[in-house]
């Protein structure tokens, strides 16, 4: 009687251990820190040592459309973008040096200092046609658990950790299986939600010669006006180094 | 709007020969001849072909080669092309420095249509460019004794070219044509020893280029090196205080070395450079800026130089005008200081508000202000006298016209309002400069209107205040330049 007692507790604990497991999300997952797990979503967002893609950026303002194609090359805090199309903004640059910005236009050599204020177009930041780095940017201020689109997710509460930071402050959805961000709401230093975005990862990239899901759209919807949106469609992916002579004004402008 | 130049050019439809000529006339140069042009573009060409199948070898990483490079030529080289075409209606005005514009000979129509191809090849370590020109100008005159008469000119020429190969990582070698250009300001840039010009006047009206070899090394992310040669003087020609008289050559040109050190920081950048110019002087420069906010640039630039090569005023009791133009400071040990503050900030509307002041030392006092207007209003009194009096008349007028220096006096001001991309389609630019010594002012205004993915319209108007013997208003009333660009 007492060893029949025994066993069915032990099944009983048995059952309970696996219900618990399944619920669970994997134990790699499980075992990471909230900045391995941000390090890990920003892979699939560029590269430490450097990310080039195209971005065709298309966005609607006050129901005006715009259209921009981008070659960009960034690194770290640094990014240089070149207009491919439409042609009356072909060979138009952007240099981003960490929070040192300029513009190039063909036709004038001397490259003007802008402040970052000054959007690229539509709702996409300066910062958002960089390879993302929210790891080493931002603070996890509060972390919970979340869905979007039934998908379980963390929810980080993003703290900017200085002024390099695009933006003050972020809460950013991760997908707890994919392991990438698939929604974030950017507000102001008010407090204030100005934008929001959701990303597709449509692309593949190698990484430790395993194939990585990569971003391939980031869609900004505009908090304010709702239906001023800017959509970024990034392709020809690939991760290289990229030099400190691709950030350099010398030679940029000829 | 300066009132000398060390080029052809003057700012603002200023006068460059003893017949006014274009606004872009600077950028002309009967050196740069077709055939000279034919002889680079064959050059450029064969560097092309001989280099292509190469392309991979030696010093080529593969991840610099352009993605699934074919070999083919077009994987290589780009070509951007442009068509503008302009017209620009200008009011000279009746002052000592143009007695009823029989001096500068100013028209009051100019129409001009120019092609500007730039080509590009970028083969591994190898880069090459090529900026080629072709421009087709007329000018209408209805003031002074040209009244009535038109004239047509047409020009090819090779604004700039480059051949910069990269060494090895961080270090680049370069020869070319170029326009050099750097730094923040919109003013002048005193930092820079090659171009008086920096093109922020006029976006529409290219600098021309000079000859420069290059050596930069891009230290760190932080530090670069750069070491320049400017070996002749390109299209950027010296003209000199005799451009107005056939008779009196230019001064010769002389070779400047300069070394430059940038450093970029996190918000803030500078750059320190040193130069020396073959004939002697010597001038330290500086610039830099800082973004201390989202909103908010600040910067600076500066330079000291040893002398002047300016022109100065300077009594002459054997003078008919009482006075004459000397370089009187070409070799003065003094140092003469240009210094330039100036910030931006944008608003929430991405409009951007700068502010800037500038310092020209080498620039007039008081006191040889009022002898060079006092000699230029007895040199056009004599503009029209009979006999020998009348040359030494122009001749006086040509130098008080090209004085070699920047500015004429020595403190500015400049406040500018820019409001990008208005509707997704306009750009507006308000400017006013003000010459705080004697008052005069000038506004511009600059516009563009995106007409398609091809087409822009742009207007540039200009305006100048103040009495007819001040800098700003002794020149053009108004300019009003407006056309249209057409790119590929």
């Amino acid at each position: 009687m007492k060893i029949r007692q025994t066993t069915c507790n032990a099944v009983r604990i048995v059952l309970a251990l696996l219900l618990f497991t399944a619920a669970l999300p994997p134990v790699v997952h499980a075992e990471m820190s909230h900045k391995e797990v941000l390090a890990k979503a920003d892979r699939a967002r560029g590269n430490a040592d450097g990310v080039e893609w195209e971005i065709d950026i298309s966005s609607v303002e006050g129901g005006r459309q715009q259209q921009r194609l981008l070659r960009v090359g960034a690194r770290h805090y640094n990014s240089l973008a070149e207009f491919l199309a439409p042609a009356n903004v072909k060979g138009q640059k952007l240099l981003m040096i960490d929070r040192n910005m300029w513009f190039v236009k063909p036709g004038l050599s001397k490259a003007v200092p802008i402040s970052p204020r000054q959007k690229l177009i539509g709702g996409a930041a300066n910062g958002d046609i960089a390879s993302t780095n929210y790891a080493g940017d931002y603070n996890v201020a509060e972390a919970s658990a979340d869905a979007v689109d039934g998908a379980a997710c963390y929810l980080f509460d993003l703290r900017a950790v200085d002024k390099k930071a695009t933006y003050d402050r972020i809460r950013y959805w991760i997908s707890k299986e994919k392991l990438t961000g698939v929604k974030a709401e950017f507000y102001t230093v008010s407090g204030k939600l100005f934008k929001t975005a959701v990303f597709e990862y449509g692309n593949t990239v190698t990484i430790d010669e395993r194939p990585q899901p990569f971003i391939s759209k980031m869609t900004i919807t505009s908090a304010v006006i709702k239906e001023d949106v800017t959509v970024m469609n990034y392709s020809k992916a690939s991760l290289k180094t990229i030099p400190d002579s691709t950030f350099n004004l010398n030679l940029l402008v000829h | 709007m300066r009132q000398g130049g060390r080029t052809s050019r003057l700012e603002g439809g200023h006068p460059s020969g003893s017949e006014w000529r274009h606004p872009s006339e600077g950028e002309k140069a009967p050196g740069a001849s077709p055939h000279l042009f034919v002889h680079l573009a064959v050059l450029f060409l064969a560097a092309c072909l001989i280099w292509l199948p190469k392309a991979g070898a030696a010093g080529v990483e593969p991840e610099e080669q352009p993605a699934q490079a074919t070999g083919r030529l077009t994987d290589y080289l780009t070509v951007d092309l442009r068509l503008i075409a302009f017209g620009v209606c200008q009011q000279p005005v009746e002052s000592t420095q143009n007695p009823s514009n029989n001096f500068l000979k100013i028209p009051l129509y100019v129409g001009d249509m120019e092609a500007r191809p730039d080509l590009r090849l970028s083969a591994g370590p190898l880069e090459l460019g090529a900026k080629p020109r072709m421009r087709l100008d007329d000018s209408v005159w209805e003031e002074g004794s040209l009244t009535g008469r038109s004239h047509g000119d047409s020009d090819f020429y090779l604004n700039e070219y480059i051949a910069r190969l990269k060494v090895r990582e961080g270090l680049f070698v370069s020869y070319g044509r170029e326009n050099l250009q750097w730094g923040p300001s919109f003013l002048f840039s005193p930092s820079n020893p090659f171009f008086q010009d920096n093109g922020r006047r006029n976006p529409y009206l290219e600098v021309p280029g000079m000859d420069f070899g290059r050596v930069v090394w891009v230290a760190s992310a932080a530090l670069t090196f750069s070491f320049i040669a400017n070996t002749t003087e390109g299209l950027n020609r010296t003209t000199g205080p005799g451009a107005f008289l056939s008779s009196v050559p230019p001064p010769p040109f002389e070779p400047t070395y300069t070394v430059k050190a940038d450093y970029t920081g996190r918000d803030k950048y500078a750059s320190l450079i040193l130069s020396h110019r073959k004939d002697g002087e010597g001038l330290a420069g500086f610039y830099g800026g800082w973004t201390v906010a989202d909103a908010i640039l600040l910067y600076g630039e500066g330079s000291v130089s040893q002398g002047s090569r300016g022109l100065y005023p300077e009594g002459d009791r054997f003078s008919p005008f009482g006075a004459t133009m000397a370089p009187l400071h070409t070799h003065d040990p003094a140092l003469y200081p240009a210094l330039l503050a100036g910030g931006a900030y944008t608003l929430e509307s991405k409009g951007t508000f700068s502010v800037e002041y500038a310092y020209y030392g080498p620039g007039y006092g008081p006191s040889d202000a009022e002898t060079y207007y006092g000699l230029r209003r007895k040199a056009a009194e004599a503009f029209d006298a009979p006999g020998m009096i009348s040359g030494l008349a122009q001749e006086t007028l040509g130098e008080t016209a090209i004085t070699d220096l920047r500015f004429l006096r020595r403190n500015y001001a400049l406040i500018q309002y820019s409001q990008p991309s208005i509707r997704n389609r306009i750009d507006l630019t308000f400017r006013w400069t003000q010459n705080l010594d004697d008052g005069s002012g000038q506004f511009t205004a600059l516009a563009a209107y995106e007409l398609g993915k091809h087409v822009e319209l742009f207007s540039v108007a200009t305006a100048a205040a103040g009495g007819k013997n001040t800098e700003f208003g002794s020149i053009l009333g108004y300019e009003i330049m407006a056309g249209l660009q057409y790119t590929f």
